[in-house]
């Protein structure tokens, strides 16, 4: 993953500083009268790393993103950018960009004024500033469009300049709070891996704050899972998915999610489950795509480059509904007091609606959680 | 430049939030002050003065006489005609203002071409200067040239012999007339940003749900401007209680409460009796006031 | 049951035409109405409704002539994009509005029916609550009992589902589809999401520039759109396109990238000698470890994990392809990798006029090739594209 960021060019001026960007948060504590936002959280965020916070609504990720940015007052903990303390400065002090939702430009400024807007409190001035601007620009792809105004712009490179602007004084650390919201689906999965580039190229240190578990699958270096005001977990993508901590974080993660099944029903099914010194378990977890029906021959029909590590008993399955969702199939199965979805990427020969099928279960795959939620 | 960083540095030990805090007392400190002096002491000062009787000669001092002013105006029919005035007048053109500036508001509540200018239009009595529309309204009044009264005349409903202005019941109606025309703008103004919030997809659900134009008024536009009617009747009031320059320069035929505490003060130069008729029309504004907290709230203040 | 019917309907506004000759018919289905903003879909909605006057062209419920008549006289209901609740009105009243205003129904008859409605929205315990006081989950089944309450013919939905949140969505979405399936009523709904728009519907129609693009079922519609603007419309990541030229060759037709041959093919039915796109869907691609084993080869650009699948973004001779892989599979930034494209998922686009000119048959397993958008079984293809 580290090797994966690039160095920077010795040739560009724009990225000089990525040798530092640390972010360290320890016991972070935000209370509104009586509400907790957040409660005693420790992040600690590598120089140029990528770290999505990843949240429903209300769970503290925007509140952590805006206490790291100096919007908040913390009521208790400390915030480090290396070694400095930063806890108490105020935000235009503390040298964060910051990109929001809404993008925020200058409407009657250009492109070009509203690239140059931040360096305007910065010693940089002159020919050095307008070598800077054009330099962003290009990175961004919107050369062309230096003296356009943001009204004439569509919404992708409207967000494009929003991060230029925040990048364009090269902060010690970007702060995007959900910045892809405005966009339609289809431009936001373009945008997405646009700004990861960007921000690999420049290996600027960046806390990005989203909703969306694709997003932050498909974005992140760490991703760090947000519920009730507290991380539920840290990792990369991989971890998050493959190896959740907890229930929520596994149900959270992944479309569509992990079915969750009583231990009994699957052992009723013919599954034989997962045993640990710690007892038995209180429920069982296995993603959609580890769900495959039979072949005719009774092998797992996992389709091309998947491997079946250790395949179940077949069972019988009734099929509910088979949904078409684009470059998948995602179908409904019960039976055995199991109700469960299955992800295939091919349509299944001779299953059908209403029928019953045999079905495979990858027993490696299978998770398996206490009482308390958290994985065994 | 030592002492500022000295100072500097002590500030920045107080904690953050602390320091917010002094911060906005210091902040709103000039506009405490402000208030109490140039608010405050004039009405304490007034309602002193309605406690005593003042001398033509300034180098005397008022001389204090208690509740005299009060008993002169309780039992003297003068005041009892201008209460009458101003309350009638008061409820009136309140009412007929908020009335009228609903209707035209929704009159206007549609896209239209030139919507834009005949909103324009539509202020300007209530931005043109008081004293040029007062005059222009005494002269569609005149009984000789005005031609209003003619109109009147030709309807049937008004012998022309007598000004519209110069009988004291004319001139009542007559200046609330000329008060609800200057002000339904305004009634229109928070009418119409009203309506304007109202989603056009709640009307459409109702034309689907079958109500018609009528239902649509009863059951979406009124319950949602209630409060803002409210709020557009109770500010007239307080307005219409102190009016002076519509009633004033319109018609010197009508005596209302304010018109009758400045005839006191400067015409016949009892400014104690003055003063005491200022303090009860501040009782009443109080009064509203109260009833306006009640229903509106500081917020919206 | 009843059955709705679009004939040419029309409507400009002012010089710009919104749609233009639409003819669609729904029975007792879940057709939903999917396209970028702009597309005409909720103006075409808003007409079903009777809140738009058509500028030609007639709509028919069961075969009535419903064009010229008010909304309240069609009985259809409708469910707005932000609810549209009467603000003003608690829960029952919302929900009773309708029956009070166009039904014959007593007051007990009536209090009756909000009461059933509710129960079947398990929304019985907020029929006394302020709308203001209502989360977004219960305003959208507050909607959706109003418009049901009422045992319309047709219900109509716009984009009704957009201001929950992802989870509550697809909740929503199900308790959708099963109501619907209960009451057997001809559904229209409105999207603009592409994803939305296949899970949900019997049927979809997509549109662009006020134009029906094509109508069928999901399946049929992703596997094999009718244009350029279908096939690039739905899927995510989109359908790649390539500009090719063809050569045929020995009874073969091969299918060349800067005269570096990627597929080759066994049917010669088509002539084709106009400018040619090829399309292929990101998963449709196959990846190979070995560079010297596919067709052509590739340069990794950027890697997208999704946990059950990755996204590659490969750069072969100087242009992007997208490629779907299962996660199993993890190329590395930089590699070099051979990419294979199988012919039975080759779909060929006119360049200029973006008509589909081949695509895959419907059954992906099936290796037979047909030619041209061919109609699809059991579904009417009534749109431009195969009238061509």
């Amino acid at each position: 993953m580290a090797e994966q960021r690039r160095k920077p060019s010795e040739s560009s001026s724009l990225s000089e500083s990525s040798a530092s960007g640390a972010v360290h948060v320890d016991g972070l504590t935000k209370q509104y009268d009586d509400v907790v936002a957040v409660s005693d959280l420790d992040l600690h965020v590598e120089p140029g790393e990528l770290l999505v916070l990843l949240g429903p609504s209300g769970c503290g990720k925007t509140t952590t993103l805006r206490s790291i940015a100096g919007l908040e007052h913390v009521t208790d903990g400390t915030i480090h950018f290396d070694d400095e303390d930063v806890t108490r400065q105020a935000p235009q002090r503390r040298d964060v960009a910051m990109v929001f939702q809404s993008y925020a430009l200058y409407p009657h400024k250009t492109v070009r004024g509203n690239l140059q807007f931040p360096l305007r409190k910065t010693d940089i001035s002159g020919t050095e500033a307008t070598e800077r601007v054009e330099e962003i620009a290009e990175l961004l792809e919107m050369e062309t469009h230096l003296d356009t105004r943001p009204a004439q712009l569509s919404g992708g490179q409207r967000q494009r300049v929003a991060v230029g602007r925040a990048l364009v004084r090269q902060p010690h650390l970007l702060c995007m709070d959900e910045p892809l919201s405005n966009l339609d689906a289809k431009l936001r999965v373009e945008t997405r891996s646009e700004l990861r580039q960007l921000q690999q190229r420049l290996g600027i240190t960046t806390i990005y704050v989203t909703h969306d578990q694709e997003e932050a699958m498909s974005i992140a270096d760490r991703i760090a899972v947000m519920n009730d005001g507290r991380i539920e977990q840290v990792g990369t993508p991989e971890d998050v998915y493959e190896r959740p901590a907890n229930e929520f974080v596994a149900s959270f993660v992944g479309d569509p999610p992990m079915n969750f099944c009583d231990p009994d029903d699957v052992q009723a099914a013919g599954i034989e489950t997962p045993q640990s010194a710690a007892g038995s378990p209180d429920t069982i977890g296995i993603r959609p795509e580890y769900i495959y029906p039979t072949d005719s021959r009774g092998e797992p029909a996992a389709g091309d480059r998947v491997e079946v590590d250790r395949p179940s008993d077949p069972v019988v399955l009734t099929v509910e509904l088979i949904e078409p969702v684009g470059r998948a199939y995602e179908i409904q199965l019960t039976g055995h007091g199991l109700d469960l979805v299955a992800r295939l990427r091919t349509r299944p020969d001779d299953v059908t609606e209403g029928d019953s099928s045999e079905f495979v279960f990858d027993l490696d795959r299978l998770t398996t959680f206490n009482d308390a939620g958290e994985v065994v | 430049m030592a002492s500022t960083t000295f100072m500097r540095e002590r500030i920045e030990r107080i904690d953050p939030r602390r320091r917010e805090v002094l911060l906005g007392y210091l902040l709103v400190l000039p506009s405490l002050l402000l208030i109490g002096g140039v608010i405050l002491y004039p009405l304490i000062y007034n309602v002193y003065l309605g406690f005593t009787e003042v001398p033509l000669n300034p180098d005397q001092s008022p001389v204090w006489i208690g509740l005299e002013n009060y008993e002169t105006l309780v039992n003297s029919d003068r005041f009892w005609e201008a209460t009458y005035n101003t309350v009638v007048f008061t409820v009136a053109s309140a009412l007929l203002a908020t009335a009228l500036g609903l209707a035209v508001a929704l009159l206007f509540d549609r896209a239209f071409r030139g919507r834009r200018l005949a909103r324009g239009l539509v202020l300007l009595p209530h931005v043109t200067p008081i004293i040029a529309v007062a005059f222009a309204w005494q002269f569609m009044l005149d009984p000789l040239w005005g031609n209003l009264p003619d109109f009147l005349a030709w309807l049937g409903i008004y012998e022309s012999d007598v000004g519209l202005l110069q009988s004291r019941d004319h001139a009542l109606q007559m200046a609330i007339l000329f008060d609800v025309w200057r002000n339904f703008p305004f009634a229109f103004l928070l009418f119409i940003a009203r309506l304007q919030a109202i989603p056009q997809s709640m009307y459409e659900a109702a034309t689907i749900d079958g109500a018609g134009r009528f239902a649509q008024f009863k059951d979406i536009i009124l319950p949602e401007l209630k409060g803002t009617i409210l709020i557009a009747i109770l500010l007239r009031f307080v307005w219409e209680f102190n009016a002076f320059e519509p009633v004033w320069l319109l018609t010197r035929n009508l005596e209302t409460l304010p018109i009758y505490a400045y005839k006191s003060a400067f015409s016949t130069y009892n400014q104690g009796l003055g003063a005491a008729i200022a303090v009860m029309l501040f009782l009443f504004q109080l009064v509203m006031v109260a009833v306006y907290m009640r229903f509106v709230g500081e917020d919206e203040l | 049951m009843s059955e709705l019917r679009l004939e040419n309907v029309r409507k400009e506004f002012g010089s710009e035409t919104a749609v233009s000759e639409l003819s669609l018919t729904a029975d007792g289905d879940l057709l939903v109405l999917v396209g970028p903003s702009g597309c005409g879909k909720s103006t075409t909605l808003r007409m079903i409704a009777g809140l738009e006057q058509p500028t030609d062209g007639k709509i028919f419920i069961d075969g009535e002539d419903v064009t010229r008549r008010s909304p309240s006289g069609r009985s259809i209901a409708m469910v707005f994009q932000n609810y549209a609740l009467y603000r003003t009105m608690n829960v029952r009243k919302n929900i009773g509005y309708g029956l009070k205003h166009s039904s014959a129904l007593s007051k007990s008859e009536r209090i009756e029916k909000v009461e059933e409605i509710a129960e079947m929205f398990g929304i019985s315990e907020l029929l006394d609550r302020e709308v203001s006081a209502l989360s977004g989950g219960q305003k959208q089944r507050v909607a959706l009992g109003r418009a049901l309450v009422r045992d319309p013919d047709v219900f109509l939905l716009d984009e009704p589902l957009s201001s929950l949140d992802a989870k509550l969505r697809s909740q929503m979405r199900t308790e959708l589809q099963r109501i619907q399936q209960e009451l057997g009523v001809t559904t229209i709904y409105v999207t603009h999401d592409q994803k939305e728009a296949m899970t949900m519907s019997d049927r979809l129609a997509v549109m662009n520039d006020g134009e029906l693009q094509q109508i069928g079922s999901p399946e049929a519609t992703y596997v094999r759109p009718e244009n350029r603007f279908v096939a690039s419309f739905l899927g995510s990541p989109a359908m790649n396109f390539l500009d090719i030229d063809v050569e045929r060759r020995n009874g073969h037709t091969r299918y060349l990238l800067d005269s570096h041959e990627l597929v080759r093919v066994s049917d010669d039915t088509q002539a084709i000698d106009r400018p040619i796109q090829l399309g292929i869907r990101p998963e449709d691609l196959t990846l190979l470890d070995d560079p010297d084993d596919g067709a052509t080869t590739g340069t990794v650009r950027h890697v997208e994990y999704q946990g059950n699948d990755s996204f590659v973004r490969l750069e072969v001779n100087g242009r992007i392809v997208t490629c779907v892989v299962p996660a199993s599979v993890r190329p590395r930034q930089g590699d070099s990798v051979g990419l294979n494209f199988p012919p039975d998922q080759i779909h060929l686009f006119d360049m200029d006029a973006g008509d589909a000119i081949r695509s895959p048959s419907v059954d992906a397993s099936d290796t037979r090739i047909e030619t041209g958008p061919s109609t699809t079984e059991g579904n009417e293809t009534d749109s431009r594209g195969a009238n061509r």
